[in-house]
């Protein structure tokens, strides 16, 4: 080793350095990512350790930034369409209803019946994918490596049925204003009936190895815990906010589409822990296929695409609107302020993701490190939607 | 709903149509009062959805978004702020997540937010992070008026002309300024 060698990197970078200042003298400061298995993607949280307790820590955002925000600036409304499969992989088509939804609020289009009951299927087929990603990567990070092995065989038979009307297996971009690009073929609702029972009967199976393991019990439950108040002041909705007693689902709290005239339980957990969130979500993979049951029922005859659905240099009229639905990570927004032109002025992506995760500095403080991690998967990110 | 806004000096009260926007109240408000707000919100049990900016001819309008876990109904707050200052109280001591909404707020438009616990970059990288994106060209921006819903007007500050329509202020003043309260 020569003595000219520079040694500036063992200071830490920018968000490193302007997180020690803060830091107790003898704290360890630890990086955890942006390349860490158990950061899902490209999360990076600093962590000021004292032994194995962590005092403080930090997610830094922005290794997965795009801007999606400004491309939606300089496209035409429909030519943005593709961009929401790519925000959030593990639920692509509830942000696909996000966007498309405020725009046809703002330019007042109705959505023909059928294509309603196409977009609930899919959608909710597509909320099943996701819950069994975080399901098995969740398993995956605190020591399980054999349940990941059974969600993706049967995530597999999701994505198999969701290829054929939308033509991708991870990033759709399926919904158009107006409707969906098209309609669900005899042979995928076939295959959607075939699942419906092929799944239910893994449930159990799931219940017995794995979510009354008592390993797992011992890992997840009391770790991590949420009050209702800490969900109002971070803004978090969605499964983290229902494992903390929250009733609160946008599908019911502001109904869109055809939810109103389907059955389903919104599930909570009054745990408040990683626990409760875990419970959560394995009810509601219950509930979609519940959902997809009777939607597959009530399905009329009749067309997916509205007449006169909007060509790509339509002009957007001039407004605002605000769209939610209910996205497998929560309350997915998308805020649309229009001035007439054919490229929206401007457009707000409120993802879930980002406040579930701002409450990750309060929820780990005092934590031991490897409950950090664990508490970090009961959040399910996606970090590609948390960065936009 | 616009008991909520009682002495906190609103310039512009209005309620809006859910089926058409998505909100169900709006209110422009001094920067000044924008944390007691807050505060009157978070007592009413309402969550912060997000805050944005829109890069208007006037200025930039920041909107901050709340919605209600048990009553929901969207309640959208607006602060005007000039282009050459464009500085706000933050509100983050209220709302612990506005710290990342403000933060990306900073990043895109470079709106300020003073009393930010940890006011650096979020999204953009801190070595070009004033770069701005979403901030508009003079002559591409467009009037908030002619994009935001104005709504059933329930209070106007004779001073607040930003939502007005193209009617000068006297008008509005002899005709009596509150004239729906229903």
């Amino acid at each position: 080793m020569t003595t000219s060698q520079n040694n500036d990197h063992l200071a830490g970078d920018f968000y490193t350095q302007n997180f020690a200042k803060t830091a107790k003298d003898g704290n360890l400061i630890l990086n955890l990512g942006p390349q860490h298995p158990s950061t899902h993607g490209v999360l990076r949280v600093v962590v000021e350790l004292d032994g194995e307790y962590v005092m403080r820590a930090e997610p830094i955002l922005g290794y997965l930034h795009r801007m999606h925000e400004k491309m939606a600036e300089v496209k035409t409304a429909a030519q943005f369409i593709p961009n929401m499969g790519r925000v959030d992989y593990g639920h692509a088509l509830g942000w696909n209803w996000a966007f498309v939804g405020a725009v046809e609020k703002l330019a007042d289009i109705e959505v023909p019946e059928r294509a309603e009951y196409v977009r609930v299927i899919t959608c909710e087929l597509n909320r099943i994918a996701s819950h069994l990603l975080w399901w098995g990567a969740y398993l995956l990070d605190l020591g399980a490596f054999t349940p990941i092995m059974y969600a993706f065989d049967d995530r597999e038979k999701v994505l198999d049925i969701l290829q054929i009307p939308t033509g991708s297996r991870l990033t759709y971009s399926y919904f158009r204003i107006g409707g969906v690009a098209q309609d669900l073929n005899a042979d995928c609702i076939r295959l959607i009936r075939a699942f419906i029972p092929w799944f239910r009967s893994r449930l159990p199976m799931y219940k017995d190895l794995v979510s009354d393991n008592i390993i797992l019990r011992k890992r997840i439950e009391g770790i991590g815990v949420i009050e209702p108040d800490a969900c109002r002041r971070f803004g978090a909705t969605g499964p983290v906010a229902r494992g903390s007693g929250i009733n609160y689902d946008v599908r019911r709290a502001t109904p869109y589409s055809m939810y109103p005239k389907l059955d389903f339980v919104v599930p909570t957990s009054e745990l408040k822990d990683a626990r409760g969130r875990y419970d959560v979500r394995m009810i509601e993979m219950e509930q979609s296929l519940r959902i997809i049951e009777q939607a597959l029922d009530l399905m009329p005859e009749g067309e997916v695409l509205v007449k006169g659905a909007p060509k790509p240099s339509w002009k957007v009229p001039k407004g605002e609107a605000y769209f939610a639905v209910e996205g497998a990570r929560g309350k997915i927004g998308a805020y649309v302020v229009s001035d007439g032109g054919k490229n929206i002025y401007r457009t707000k992506l409120r993802a879930p993701g980002f406040c579930n995760l701002s409450l990750f500095a309060e929820v780990s403080k005092g934590t031991i490190l490897a409950d950090a991690v664990a508490i970090l998967g009961s959040l399910d990110l996606i970090i590609p939607e948390i960065d936009r | 709903m616009e008991a909520l806004f009682n002495g906190l000096g609103a310039l512009y009260l209005a309620k809006c149509d859910a089926a058409k926007t998505g909100q169900v109240f709006q209110a422009f408000l001094p920067p000044g009062s924008l944390v007691r707000a807050a505060e009157r919100l978070l007592q009413d049990k309402y969550f912060l959805e997000d805050i944005c900016a829109v890069d208007c001819v006037e200025g930039y309008v920041v909107v901050y978004h709340f919605d209600h876990f048990e009553a929901p109904g969207r309640l959208t707050l607006r602060v005007l702020v000039p282009h050459d200052a464009p500085t706000l109280p933050s509100i983050a001591s209220v709302f612990d997540g506005a710290e990342w909404h403000e933060r990306e707020t900073r990043d895109f438009h470079g709106v300020l937010f003073t009393g930010n616990p940890n006011f650096i970059p979020l999204l953009i990288d801190p070595e070009m992070a004033d770069c701005f994106p979403l901030r508009k060209e003079e002559k591409a921006r467009a009037k908030a008026k002619d994009m935001l819903e104005a709504g059933e007007v329930i209070f106007v500050s004779p001073a607040f002309t930003l939502m007005t329509p193209e009617a000068p202020t006297e008008v509005k003043e002899s005709s009596g300024d509150q004239p729906a309260t229903a």
